[in-house]
């Protein structure tokens, strides 16, 4: 019951921080683009080898499981249709998020709460500039626009994994692979993939800007701001997860309702 | 011009911290204010700029009430009211020259004129420009205080507020950053308060001392009226001094 009051205040606290940032995003964009850049290249630079990484055995892993079922019916030549709609609409942008969270997401929470208790926040105040808008607003703009650009290279690395899996390890031809894709795998599950991955990464970037910037309590605070952020993302993610998974189906039947079927 | 508490009250938790403090901070005067640790030392220098509101009482900076103004206001009172802070609270990613000129970003100075500004205010507290591309973790502790100090001064202000600037620094560093706190008030023409616990520093360059216990003012005199105090708080404050 305790930790379900903290996580409603924690949530409430979090949707007027959100505020913020929407309302301090919208102002001086001029100013806000460099810094925003600065961050997308740190974002990318810190996390772009564990996504290839993971990215790649995620495909690979897929296409084994996809095997396994799909040889009992002699349906091997859906496998690229399946297993490439599952990793680009599902498991890619969760398990890409989820890596988002335990790397940047940690680091940012992290790096925020350290300065906020070694009164670098504080100073960046006293010294006439708004610390919303030099250090969050960059790092959540930063994290939401990497979480899309990382999603895209993770699947393409995914994709490669599984095509080299299934040749390798079941003999199944790479181009009838690869042109069994777009009969599972049209316009809108990319846009569903893609929906998702913003999705996340905005958790990941409200989640661990916010811990960061209200830890306090020097370095044990840091700790207590790093592990919560961990835990709220992960949580939150795979509420979310739910929630976009019904709300795309849903609008994927009423589409194809109106559209005769052609959704 | 001047710094005025009016019966400031604040508590966290429900622990009052300042229960009707009240004082004026003079012009041009070095004001040490001391006392025990967690006495709200820190919390009284946090509301002159606003990190903090008062429950009640009023805190005024050159006429503007600071405990109700908003953040354009505050804005400008920290224009004239610079903040040492008791660690440097230099930004790591910055480098030492990007840490002082960050006062002076988004002013309509050039940056020629920013860049003889910086090395200007390394000089003041005795630094050269050879540290200009360090890191803060590349420098000592003690020239990152040093740094902290220049960063305060970049945007020439009026006040200098000090939270315990000899915190952690051996004896010879300590009496070498009081040398230059007095220094610097005096060459700049500047109001300084200064939070400490260490009444030798005061002794040796406040002009007056005030000494917090339990939320309220103990005493508030100059350096002979506290050298003669009879307070028993001020007498063990004194005794480590002799």
């Amino acid at each position: 019951m305790r930790f379900l009051v903290t996580f409603l205040h924690e949530l409430g606290g979090l949707w007027l921080f959100f505020r913020d940032i929407a309302r301090l995003s919208a102002r001086n964009q001029k100013a806000l683009r460099p810094l925003v850049m600065e961050q997308i290249s740190q974002v990318a630079y810190r996390s772009m080898g564990t996504i290839l990484f993971s990215g790649f055995f995620v495909g690979a892993i897929l296409v084994i499981q996809f095997y396994l079922m799909l040889s009992k019916y002699d349906a091997t030549s859906l496998l690229g249709g399946l297993s490439a709609s599952a990793t680009i609409r599902e498991i890619g942008p969760l398990i890409i998020s989820f890596l988002l969270a335990g790397k940047i997401g940690a680091y940012t929470a992290a790096e925020i709460g350290t300065m906020k208790v070694t009164e670098q926040i504080d100073a960046i105040r006293c010294l006439g500039t708004n610390p919303m808008e030099y250090l969050v607003v960059p790092r959540f703009l930063a994290i939401v626009v990497s979480s899309a650009l990382l999603l895209f290279f993770g699947l393409l690395v995914g994709i490669l994994g599984s095509v080299l899996v299934a040749d390798s390890l079941y003999s199944v031809n790479a181009l009838q692979f690869l042109e069994s894709i777009p009969r599972f795998a049209g316009l809108w599950t990319l846009f569903g993939g893609l929906f998702k991955s913003l999705v996340y990464g905005t958790i990941v970037a409200a989640v661990s800007t916010f811990k960061g910037y209200t830890a306090s309590g020097g370095a044990k605070g840091v700790g207590i701001a790093v592990t919560q952020c961990a835990v709220y993302t992960n949580l939150l993610i795979t509420l979310a997860n739910s929630f976009t998974s019904m709300m795309l189906d849903g609008f994927q039947g009423a589409l194809s309702f109106f559209t005769g079927g052609h959704g | 011009m001047s710094i005025e508490f009016k019966d400031v009250r604040k508590a966290f938790s429900e622990k009052a911290v300042l229960d009707g403090v009240s004082f004026t901070v003079k012009s041009r005067e070095i004001l040490f204010i001391l006392g025990k640790s967690g006495v709200g030392k820190s919390v009284t220098l946090k509301h002159v700029v606003g990190l903090l509101k008062p429950d009640a009482g009023e805190v005024h900076v050159d006429g503007v009430r600071v405990s109700s103004s908003d953040e354009t206001v505050l804005a400008a009172v920290r224009r004239v009211c610079g903040m040492v802070f008791q660690h440097p609270a230099l930004l790591d990613s910055l480098t030492v020259f990007e840490n002082v000129a960050f006062g002076l970003r988004g002013t309509d100075i050039g940056p020629a004129r920013i860049h003889e500004r910086v090395i200007e205010c390394l000089r003041l507290v005795h630094l050269d420009a050879s540290i200009l591309e360090r890191k803060p973790i590349e420098i000592s502790y003690g020239m990152q205080k040093r740094v902290s100090i220049a960063r305060t001064l970049a945007p020439s202000p009026r006040y200098l507020l000090f939270d315990e600037p000899t915190t952690g620094l051996d004896p010879i560093t300590t009496n070498a950053v009081n040398d230059l706190i007095h220094e610097l008030s005096r060459s700049l023409g500047v109001t300084s308060v200064v939070v400490s616990h260490d009444m030798g520093s005061a002794l040796r360059i406040a002009d007056r001392i005030l000494v917090l216990d339990e939320g309220t003012i103990l005493a508030l005199g100059d350096r002979r009226e506290i050298r003669e105090s009879h307070v028993p708080l001020i007498r063990e404050f004194l005794s480590e001094v002799d």
